[in-house]
């Protein structure tokens, strides 16, 4: 077949999400330009206002910078954990491979809300945690766990995990073996191999893996939620926020736009500066 | 350049043993080569002896150490592996100079040692080339440079020849032996071809089951095989099974196959003949012993010949015959005589 017939192929895709998210996209867009009035509502209009009040508030500032601060750390917190458990997973011979592949996705069986409901119960002021802590007592009164951006990040870890492992498994799997045996025949520690050859041939991996998760920690809308407490805001529930409850549209499209121009920013100065790094190894 | 000795090494993988008590003995400057069909063996002993792999039993003894808990970052061996396993991020200089890197050589020095080695396998000019912008045959001499550049005390080759092509194969053969001879690299080579071995090697260890069945030179190997199974993996050879019966084998067939009595082991079963040194004439003259032609398979300098004798099947190699030759026009169906000297067919153990 020549290659434009195939082209046909990404037809039914493609139309599909043009339908459900371009076109959406390009409203909101226009939307985003509009004039809110307290009154009316929303009122035609071509004004930037909405982006300047969104990047001047001090308010907003900081709700971006949060989300930058958890999305980055969840992101290098999950690498870390990943690169091992995947490594492992690659490299295993046993008929076992597959079964532990799908334990890997288990977490993704439970939802978010689910998942977070079950650490509110764990993290809380009478949870299991403050309550066996407070028993055998190690503590007085209890921890603040619950309501903390530490239980926000380890919240959103446990979710994209799964992701990560998956990316770089794929990609270290098709580091042939005998390529780390090599560098070890010729005198290379285990921390040397990993340095000098199992991670520059992993980057794409990494790329695809950091990519993946920012983007899923950038727009996380459960776990914050669950797990921050009203008092702590993220971009995604902030969009949420002034959809439904202030019903500010062109803020909260504005406030949208923001955030998907943050990410995508952040996505291509990382994945170049990372893939840069490993390229002249 | 050191010696190798392996002293009764054994490894065991649960239940099943993959290498039984090898005992090997490479000297300083030799080329031994492991052969045998895959799963006997020769790759795990290879394996061992870089270190990859820790054996259940027995040492490695590498220039006089015992370097059998060593890990194989410690060890001085330089290996080549059947897929050169070159690092794909690093270039052609990059991958040469690793080792030496590894061994906190100086950069100026380094960049010395490398052009050296390259200039050895003819491949100084590539130097910043990626190893994916290479042949097959430029990466794998990559991969010599590689393993030569660190001095090793022994040279490992991993099927070293398995993923060229035919004709670059024999080049390259005798390229390596070339250098091995002219470096005096003690060397230990593994291979399940046998013209690979045969022609590369000093001495030869044919390896089965986990278990070396003989070591030699090539033509001891060839000429005088221990057992049916090196007869059968070293060179070509016809193997009739049958019981003795006076100064001939019988086969299970019924036909009297004449062979060589003095020396013939008291548990020999097997009748072992090459199949160059079947005779034949056309026709039969009544003497001696009758076979049909069941296939003529010309080979260009050599035609193999598929012998029929009442249900015994043997092979037989001749020179192609020219225009003179009586045996020019034999063909499929043709019923011809077939001898040979007594003392070319040896009785063997299975």
């Amino acid at each position: 077949m020549r290659k434009h017939e195939t082209a046909v192929f990404i037809l039914p895709a493609g139309l599909l999400v043009c339908a459900l998210l371009g076109v959406p996209m390009l409203m909101m867009a226009r939307i985003s330009l509009n004039h809110y009035d307290p009154m009316v509502l929303m009122v035609e209009a071509l004004t930037a206002e909405n982006y300047l009040r969104a990047v001047t508030d001090p308010y907003y500032q900081q709700v971006l910078m949060v989300t930058l601060g958890v999305a980055l750390s969840s992101t290098v917190l999950t690498l870390l954990l990943a690169f091992p458990a995947a490594y492992w997973l690659s490299r295993m011979e046993s008929r076992w491979k597959s079964t532990v592949t799908i334990l890997t996705l288990f977490p993704l069986l439970v939802g978010n809300v689910v998942r977070s409901a079950g650490w509110i119960a764990l993290l809380g002021n009478d949870g299991l945690i403050n309550a066996t802590l407070q028993e055998a007592g190690f503590i007085v009164g209890p921890l603040r766990l619950l309501y903390t951006p530490g239980a926000v990040i380890v919240g959103i870890v446990g979710v994209v995990l799964p992701y990560m492992v998956l990316t770089l498994s794929a990609v270290i799997e098709g580091i042939p073996r005998q390529v780390e045996e090599a560098a070890g025949n010729l005198g290379a520690r285990p921390l040397t191999v990993f340095r000098r050859v199992v991670l520059p041939l992993a980057t794409p991996g990494v790329v695809a893996g950091s990519v993946l998760v920012f983007i899923l920690c950038m727009n996380a809308y459960a776990t914050p939620v669950l797990l921050g407490g009203p008092q702590f805001q993220m971009m995604a529930p902030a969009v949420y926020d002034q959809f439904s409850r202030v019903s500010n549209w062109p803020f909260g499209a504005a406030l949208a736009f923001i955030l998907l121009i943050v990410t995508l920013l952040m996505t291509v100065v990382g994945s170049a500066a990372l893939s840069r790094k490993y390229r002249a190894a | 350049m050191g010696t190798l000795s392996l002293q009764g090494l054994r490894k065991e993988y649960g239940q099943s043993v993959a290498v039984e008590r090898v005992d090997i003995d490479v000297g300083e400057g030799e080329l031994v080569s492991l052969l045998g069909p895959s799963g006997c063996g020769k790759t795990t002993t290879l394996r061992m002896v870089a270190g990859f792999i820790e054996p259940t039993e027995g040492r490695v003894v590498i220039a006089g150490q015992d370097v059998t808990k060593m890990p194989a970052y410690a060890r001085q061996t330089g290996m080549v592996f059947q897929s050169y396993a070159l690092f794909p991020h690093m270039t052609v200089a990059g991958n040469v100079g690793f080792g030496l890197e590894m061994r906190g050589v100086g950069r100026a020095e380094r960049d010395r040692h490398i052009m050296e080695a390259l200039k050895l396998v003819q491949l100084d000019h590539l130097s910043e080339r990626l190893p994916r912008q290479l042949s097959g045959g430029q990466q794998q001499r990559v991969a010599l440079a590689r393993a030569l550049v660190i001095n090793p005390e022994v040279f490992l080759l991993d099927e070293p020849l398995s993923n060229l092509d035919a004709k670059l194969r024999a080049q390259v053969r005798g390229e390596i032996r070339a250098l091995q001879q002219r470096l005096g690299l003690t060397t230990l080579l593994v291979t399940h071809d046998q013209e690979e071995a045969l022609t590369m090697s000093d001495r030869l260890i044919v390896m089965e089951g986990g278990r070396v069945r003989q070591v030699g030179t090539a033509e001891e190997l060839y000429e005088n095989p221990a057992d049916a199974f090196v007869a059968d993996f070293v060179g070509r050879c016809n193997i009739v099974k049958g019981t003795i019966e006076g100064s001939a084998m019988r086969s299970e067939s019924g036909s009297l196959l004449p062979c060589r009595m003095e020396g013939a082991p008291a548990n020999a079963s097997v009748l072992a003949l090459r199949p160059e040194r079947i005779a034949m004439q056309p026709g039969t003259d009544g003497s001696g012993l009758t076979a049909r032609i069941g296939a003529v398979l010309y080979l260009g300098a050599q035609t193999e010949y598929q012998l029929d004798l009442d249900g015994t099947v043997l092979t037989a190699i001749r020179p192609t015959p020219q225009d003179n030759d009586a045996l020019r026009h034999i063909k499929t169906g043709d019923t011809v005589n077939i001898s040979w000297d007594p003392a070319a067919a040896r009785l063997l153990p299975a």
